[in-house]
């Protein structure tokens, strides 16, 4: 008997949760039948990043009418995101949107959409081969370089740089750290502490606090993500040397990088584009019978106190 | 005579305090001979160990008292990061004050440590069961309330602009440094912590009782002790503690981030077991717990300074653990 009640009380929790979840799912237009169905399975909702992705591609697809678009988050799992994809196809969805975890593992399931003719767009990261529709990402390796060469324009050519990078196991991580390098290869420049932070913001704050400590005469810290930059400043201003030292990010989001260079924490960040609201445009294109290119770069902007009022500056493209 | 001497002597040497002295002290002895550039010599290296080490310690203080009662709470980094969400929450944008912030946060926290250990207590879940279900419930709850985005001063408004806020006095006070700037604030709350454990466990009824279930739970359950609220204590503490670890990480990172803290149960658990205290229940202290934080915050800050690569850290990390656990064994 108690056996039954916990399970009863398991299942109504259970159904609850559900029916609350149920009611954030977009419903289809009332006019219905032209109404298009779009799957979007995307890697992790951990990263502040993604969750904005889905964000702009929600607000996308609520702007344009006739969309119904299913969110899945495979939490780094995956498998998961096989399955996930193997649910959309079974659904019959009318094009799948992935923002994939890594690249051979989920190729033959973005093939086999593409066989039975449900058009794929993959965000951000690749897949291998090319049996996809389309692909839109950024160009961290371009993103890294640009930020490089606005440090070198900035310290004159001369200084003394701490760079905190991003999981150097990840791509984003490497290409930050390469674009970078290529960036000031040929000033004076030299990187006196190097530390992998992993792209948390604790880490940041431990990593810079072991650089202050040795080191008396530090320029600027470069940080591979925003949070990094937030955590070497907050060390440098416990420090009371943060007056003396500027702070570079990488991602641009508001609530984070965009938020730091109004306060004037950050003397730069480098926007990192999400792509969610050019995949939903994308996806109408193709939906509507129209020819998409391939490879879509998107175009990234930077933001500094001078500009960001007028939300940002685009990076030259080179 | 000569016998007592010796006697006492070996007593003191294979006394878990020594043993556990000894692994701190080769980790010192290692900092001082890499001491990057004199990096090590200086007060503000310490200054700033003992910082990041605090919120790890403030787990492990709870971390303690559970595996003395014969558990252990898998639940505390998701718990920190629930109520860092939550006291980002209730400050920054719902602006309901720095104390009723604090208070609310440790209720909940409290709460969450001890609905595992009535669990534990009523059900006979078993501890590492019932705080995993904690430690992906609670996560999720934290991931419920922000949204999935970290909650900062930067505060959404409905048409999807962002508004900046500024950031509440207590967020400033709980990051600073007192006494003229030599100690953390965070760092006198683990101390503070670590007085409250040791007062629990070696002063009141409550903490003999225990140590009491630890060692034998049938034992103590024939003899009169009250096993069950007993369980819910040790846990609620563990839960109060996390609550304390998830404000101060919030306040030092001026937000409340929901994916704060994953895996931090880990290392608050190496922290009691290089200690000395051991997983079986029953037996260990809060200042052997002591010890073991300032060996794994001192291993890291060496590491730091050196600016040692992620895989060497790993590696030598691994090394030290099972170095400092073998210094444990009893012959």
């Amino acid at each position: 008997m108690k056996t039954l009640n916990i399970l009863a009380f398991a299942a109504a929790v259970i159904l609850f949760t559900i029916g609350c979840a149920k009611k954030d799912t977009p419903q289809g237009d009332e006019s219905g039948s032209e109404s298009w169905k779009i799957g979007m399975s995307q890697c992790n909702l951990g990263e502040p990043w993604r969750v904005q992705m889905n964000a702009d591609i929600k607000a996308a697809a609520d702007e344009a009418a006739k969309i119904e678009v299913v969110f899945k988050d495979a939490q780094n799992d995956t498998l998961k995101q096989q399955a996930q994809m193997e649910e959309f196809i079974s659904a019959g969805v009318d094009l799948i949107i992935i923002s994939p975890k890594e690249a051979a593992p989920l190729t033959p399931v973005v093939s086999q959409a593409c066989n039975q003719g449900i058009p794929v767009i993959v965000l951000d990261r690749r897949i291998l081969g090319d049996n996809y529709t389309c692909f839109i990402g950024a160009d961290n390796r371009k993103i890294g370089k640009a930020a490089g060469e606005w440090i070198v324009n900035k310290l004159d050519g001369q200084g003394n740089i701490v760079e905190l990078k991003g999981l150097m196991t990840s791509t984003p991580g490497q290409d930050r750290h390469a674009g970078f390098r290529e960036g000031i290869n040929g000033s004076e420049i030299n990187v006196i502490f190097e530390a992998d932070m992993k792209w948390l913001e604790p880490n940041a704050r431990k990593e810079m606090e072991s650089a202050l400590a040795r080191f008396e005469d530090i320029d600027l810290v470069y940080a591979h993500n925003d949070p990094g930059a937030h955590g070497a400043y907050l060390a440098a201003k416990a420090a009371g040397r943060a007056n003396e030292i500027m702070f570079v990010g990488i991602d641009g989001l508001p609530q984070e990088g965009q938020a730091y260079v109004k306060q004037g924490i950050l003397s730069a960040s480098f926007e990192y584009p999400t792509g969610g609201e050019e995949a939903i445009k994308t996806a109408l294109k193709i939906l509507n019978g129209k020819k998409v290119d391939k490879e879509i770069t998107l175009d990234s902007r930077f933001f500094t106190p001078a500009n960001i009022d007028k939300g940002g500056r685009e990076l030259e493209a080179n | 005579m000569t016998k007592d001497l010796t006697k006492s002597s070996a007593h003191f040497l294979h006394s878990p305090t020594t043993r556990a002295l000894g692994a701190l002290i080769v980790v010192i002895v290692l900092g001082l001979i890499f001491n990057a550039d004199g990096a090590f010599l200086k007060w503000g290296t310490h200054r700033d160990m003992l910082r990041a080490v605090s919120v790890y310690g403030i787990l492990a203080c709870g971390m303690t008292i559970v595996i003395i009662a014969g558990g252990i709470d898998l639940s505390v980094g998701s718990v920190l990061a629930l109520t860092a969400v939550l006291f980002s929450l209730i400050s920054i944008h719902w602006q309901w004050g720095a104390a009723l912030a604090i208070v609310l946060c440790l209720i909940a926290g409290a709460c969450c440590g001890a609905l595992s250990g009535f669990f534990i207590g009523k059900f006979k879940v078993q501890a590492f069961i019932a705080t995993l279900a904690m430690m992906v419930f609670a996560r999720g709850v934290a991931k419920w309330l922000s949204g999935g985005q970290k909650v900062s001063t930067a505060v959404q408004q409905p048409d999807g602009s962002y508004e900046y806020g500024e950031i509440p006095e207590i967020f400033n006070f709980i990051n600073a440094k007192i006494l003229g700037g030599n100690i953390a604030v965070v760092t006198v709350i683990l101390l503070g912590c670590i007085l409250i454990s040791w007062i629990l466990l070696k002063k009141l009824r409550q903490g003999r009782y225990i140590y009491a279930i630890g060692g034998n739970e049938e034992a103590a359950r024939l003899s009169g002790v009250p096993v069950k609220s007993m369980k819910i204590l040790a846990f609620g503490m563990s839960g109060l503690f996390s609550a304390a670890a998830g404000i101060c990480q919030a306040s030092q990172e001026f937000q409340g981030d929901p994916e704060a803290g994953i895996s931090y149960e880990l290392s608050a658990i190496a922290m009691v077991v290089i200690g000395g205290t051991t997983l079986q229940g029953g037996r260990g202290s809060i200042w052997l717990t002591l010890i073991g934080i300032l060996t794994i915050g001192y291993l890291e800050k060496i590491l730091s300074i050196n600016a040692v690569g992620e895989d060497k850290r790993l590696m030598l990390t691994g090394i030290i653990i099972i170095a400092a656990v073998l210094l444990q064994k009893n012959k």
